[in-house]
């Protein structure tokens, strides 16, 4: 982050917490309870950082939810939810226990389309703010640790993006990860739309 | 009450939106692709269809472009993750009659299906 101005991490954060504002009040609408929504931290990190630097413990299997984006910036988003967020967030929406290791086709299909409103929701936002038409490719659903799952996708000179949040719902904490991870030579163009749209233009 | 044909490719958002229409008295068909959908009205004639976009095979976008090129007239209500406000417009222009944000409000699906078929009768 330190490599971006003052004024434009200032408005990499509000971005970011718009569409994590947009995320958490669909989130309100799917569950039908007030959420409350932590101040999202924000974090340029290299991909190969990613399971070191990011929630999940590196050797931990996760819940991930990606969503390959294309238009003026390119690459792959993902929500990250740990077994205990997923099973929570899952009981919350089908109203029915969820062991850790047992989410089978329907509860899969559950996070795969919840992850796609979310990201949706995160994404959508930044494109309309950023005046910034984006294409989406079919939501992937995936389990395994986030370094076997996503380093494969991004290059090594790519740019990670990394939003981590944290939602209540009904007092159960749910910890949500968003990674925003840019093509070679995208991030740089998202930096410029984001120029553009702090100069007014 | 209407006879609607819901059209997504998630069962998590054909379930959602079955018990909001079925809660209001409407039959619901349903179909988890553009072409199945094609395939379907072949021999069924809803009131009205209720599309997402993002699907495989045949996306909502193509959906549409198919049934403007068959002259249909069954109004399209297209529900959809993609909050972007070029999407809408571009839907309105291929003919859908409203677009709305997953996931929907009860009330604003049911009175955006009453104004679609009011208006076509």
């Amino acid at each position: 982050m330190s490599l971006l101005s003052e004024d434009l991490q200032d408005a990499l954060k509000e971005i970011i917490n718009i569409g994590v504002g947009k995320a958490a009040g669909t989130m309100n609408e799917l569950l039908g309870h007030h959420i409350i929504l932590e101040i999202p931290q924000v974090a340029i990190i290299h991909p190969e950082k990613l399971g070191i630097e990011t929630t999940a413990d590196h050797h931990e299997t996760v819940s991930l939810v990606t969503l390959e984006f294309s238009g003026q910036f390119s690459g792959i988003t993902t929500l990250l939810f740990t077994p205990d967020s997923a099973s929570k967030l899952v009981d919350l929406l089908v109203g029915e226990e969820t062991a850790h290791d047992e989410l089978d086709a329907i509860k899969t299909g559950t996070l795969t389309e919840v992850g796609n409103i979310l990201l949706n929701a995160v994404m959508g936002s930044i494109g309309n703010i950023l005046k910034s038409r984006i294409s989406y490719s079919l939501p992937s659903y995936r389990e395994g640790t986030v370094a076997d799952i996503l380093l494969p996708l991004v290059g090594r000179e790519s740019a990670v993006l990394e939003v981590t949040t944290r939602f209540t719902v009904q007092e159960r904490q749910i910890v949500g990860e968003f990674l925003l991870m840019f093509e070679v030579g995208s991030f740089e163009r998202f930096i410029e739309a984001l120029d553009a749209a702090l100069n007014g233009e | 009450m209407a006879i609607i044909l819901h059209v997504d490719d998630s069962s998590f958002s054909r379930t959602q939106i079955r018990k909001i229409l079925l809660k209001a008295g409407h039959t619901v068909l349903e179909a988890d692709s553009g072409i199945s959908a094609l395939n379907l009205l072949q021999t069924q004639a809803p009131d009205l269809i209720i599309s997402d976009i993002l699907m495989p095979e045949m996306d909502g976008m193509e959906f549409l472009a198919v049934l403007k090129e068959q002259s249909c007239s069954i109004p399209v209500i297209m529900v959809t993750a993609d909050i972007q406000e070029g999407t809408k417009t571009a839907c309105l222009n291929l003919g859908a009659h409203n677009l709305l944000n997953k996931p929907p409000k009860e009330e604003e699906l049911l009175s955006a299906i009453e104004n679609a078929i009011t208006q076509e009768t």
